[in-house]
């Protein structure tokens, strides 16, 4: 974990993507310290005298490419209280305070990759994702699941990154299968999957899963669902690794 | 603006008239005043934070905390800086963290060996017999008083796992040297950059080569807090370990007053605990607590503003001194910089070279009757010392360059407290004594 920084952000944008799931851009006031993909951030809502304690604040994936120092980006769906007030009381050119980097769920670029993620648990994966080069030595998989289409609020970024990098394979899942009348049902040669994440339509497309190192990031039962299956699918404990916040 | 706020401006600007009344504008007189080996150097800045700091009465560390340590890591462009409350604490952390179980395979164990030297400050040193590892110690080179390079490479043993040593009086040790083998035989390395903030080697600053570096911020180096230091490194994993040796050896990494920065303060397995159980109060360390207050680290921020000038400073003083000195160079050995470095001095170390006539305690004293400061290069020969007579340890072929440091090398100051008064005060009392001038205050 490097320096942690405590510094204030101007909400630059807020973008809603539809069933209380939102996307915001912040400018700091002044170049963010060092991270790592797959680092998080606090954000709080109250004011904060840095000669006082630390307000409320919830954690959050930090979504944007750490060689932007100059902004940031997060994405969060409303679950309880905090994320409740975030929708409410968040508006744009907003100053809040942040405090930033925390967290070991780094990649690790040893083995082949495999990324789960559910929901705005892709935020998790998506600074790592952007800073993949062609060069990469081994295969990144990536199962994206969220509740429908839309809510695949980084696909356009997956998509374009599959196009540079030959060895990300990406697979995607829709909960409730089609609700946009403009997209066409969900397809298998687009990679495409009605239903939640499914583990045995994911490894089949791993070519070593035992050798493999897997990543979750998601809703709490989603975690631990995967994780179990994983565990009875004879994947060593070591080789699943789990961002899990309370 | 609150009450409270304007009392704190009011306030602060009082701080700023007490330093001009109390400490500005001092000048020096020969023979009244010491010309110091080294000591601090501030303005209104330093205290009006450290005043800031106070008032804000958080009293550990906080805003002033993280703002020093982000901008060293600016600084040295590195990930991560920890503040301990001194340099022989920064030691004795980086030391420890090679110790943690969490570096697996790769951890030191009781018995396994270190290079370092003797000629130097024990508490280089202490930390590696506290951690239960035996020193190998190999002679240093005169002038540069840096370990020489063939001797360590020829220490290597089979139990040899890593390196732990000063850049000496603010003169880089040979990297080239040391970082290969480090390499080669896969060793640990600590650079104790403490006497040497600002040094470079190959242009690159000391104290960025290591796998964790040391720092010193006590009142004789280059910045201070009054008591300060910092552990330095750019792996995370042993960023974690340092922190948690740090303070009192827990696995959580929240900052004081802070709680569940990990998200995970009851959700995690730990050892045989009870799952769950509060991350704040589970050890993973046999740790200390070895951390700094706001009020140190905010005189620290103020320092750090100046260290590019105290910098300069510092050379330029040596390069006055050396010019004082040259005349002498058949009876003094004056400091020279390893190759490829460029030192950020600590002191301006000089050797007394045998059959002078006189001896280093000769001239010491002498400088010290006239008001000038003077300092042993610290333990000279640390085995001989009553509490490392009796260590485990190994000793390289032998220290006899150790041993004539000893017995005639000394310091005295290149800080930018000097001024030319001072330098000039240098330069006759020197002079008075090459002319055989001896017991008392040299004739004006």
């Amino acid at each position: 974990m490097a320096v942690v920084q405590k510094l204030i952000c101007t909400v630059e944008r807020i973008v809603s993507h539809g069933e209380h799931v939102y996307t915001l851009d912040l400018e700091p006031e002044r170049a963010l310290p060092r991270f790592f993909p797959g680092q998080f951030l606090h954000l709080a809502l109250d004011d904060y005298d840095p000669s006082s304690f630390w307000p409320e604040s919830r954690v959050f994936s930090i979504a944007s490419s750490p060689m932007q120092r100059r902004n940031l980006r997060i994405s969060y769906s409303v679950r309880g209280r905090f994320t409740a007030r975030m929708e409410k009381e968040l508006h744009e050119r907003q100053r809040i305070w942040i405090k930033l980097p925390y967290g070991d769920f780094i990649i690790d670029g040893k083995s082949d990759i495999v990324l789960i993620a559910g929901g705005t648990g892709m935020t998790a994966f998506t600074a790592f994702l952007d800073g993949l080069q062609p060069a990469f030595s081994h295969t990144v998989y990536l199962a994206y699941g969220a509740r429908n289409r839309d809510l695949l609020i980084y696909r356009p970024l997956l998509e374009q990154r599959a196009k540079e990098i030959p060895q990300l394979k990406v697979l995607y899942f829709i909960e409730d299968g089609v609700n946009n009348p403009l997209y066409p049902e969900p397809a298998a040669e687009r990679n495409e999957f009605i239903g939640r994440i499914s583990l045995p339509v994911l490894l089949q497309k791993v070519r070593n899963p035992f050798e493999a190192v897997f990543y979750i990031s998601g809703p709490p039962l989603m975690l631990k669902n995967i994780s179990q299956e994983l565990c009875d699918a004879g994947i060593k404990p070591e080789a699943i690794r789990i961002d899990a916040w309370e | 603006m609150t009450d409270s706020a304007m009392l704190r401006t009011e306030i602060l600007r009082l701080v700023s008239q007490y330093y001009r009344e109390k400490f500005a504008n001092k000048t020096f007189e020969p023979f009244r005043d010491l010309v110091h080996f080294a000591g601090r150097v501030f303005d209104e800045e330093e205290l009006t934070y450290l005043i800031d700091a106070s008032l804000d009465f958080y009293l550990t560390a906080n805003r002033y905390a993280e703002r020093f340590e982000a901008e060293l890591a600016e600084y040295l462009d590195l990930s991560n800086t920890m503040l301990v409350n001194s340099g022989s604490s920064a030691n004795l952390v980086a030391m420890t963290a090679l110790t943690s179980p969490k570096l697996g395979d790769r951890r030191l164990k009781p018995g396994d060996e270190v290079l370092t030297v003797a000629a130097g400050f024990p508490t280089t040193v202490a930390p590696i017999v506290q951690s239960q590892l035996v020193p190998v110690f190999v002679d240093v080179n005169l002038g540069d008083y840096t370990a020489i390079p063939e001797r360590l490479a020829g220490a290597v043993s089979s139990r040899t796992r890593a390196i732990m040593m000063a850049h000496t009086m603010g003169v880089p040790f040979n990297l080239d040297v040391v970082l290969d083998l480090a390499k080669t035989h896969n060793l640990w390395l600590i650079e104790d950059n403490c006497d040497s903030l600002g040094s470079q080697y190959r242009e690159r600053l000391t104290g960025t080569f290591g796998h964790l570096s040391t720092f010193s911020f006590y009142p004789a180096h280059h910045i201070t807090m009054g008591e300060g230091g910092c552990v330095v490194t750019d792996d995370e994993l042993m960023a974690r370990i340092v922190r948690s040796i740090r303070d009192w050896g827990r696995d959580c990494y929240c900052a004081g007053g802070e709680n569940n920065t990990c998200g995970k303060r009851f959700s995690q397995q730990f050892g045989k605990l009870p799952f769950g159980y509060d991350h704040k109060y589970v050890y993973s360390h046999i740790g200390y607590n070895l951390k700094v207050t706001d009020m140190q680290a905010a005189i620290g921020c103020a320092q750090l503003q100046k260290l590019p000038s105290f910098i300069a400073k510092r050379k330029a003083n040596f390069q006055a001194l050396m010019e004082i000195l040259k005349p002498y160079e058949d009876r003094l050995l004056l400091p020279k910089a390893t190759e490829h470095s460029n030192p950020s001095w600590f002191g301006f170390v000089i050797t007394v070279r045998e059959g002078t006539g006189f001896s280093r305690n000769d001239l010491t004293r002498f400088l010290e009757l006239n008001r000038i400061e003077t300092r042993n290069l610290f333990s000279g020969n640390l085995l001989c010392h009553p509490a490392f007579e009796a260590i485990p340890h190994r000793v390289v072929g032998d220290l006899k360059n150790t041993d004539f440091i000893m017995n005639n090398t000394f310091f005295i100051g290149v800080y930018p407290g000097i001024d030319d008064n001072q330098l000039e005060h240098i330069a006759t009392t020197f002079k008075g004594f090459m002319r055989g001038e001896r017991a008392g205050t040299i004739e004006i």
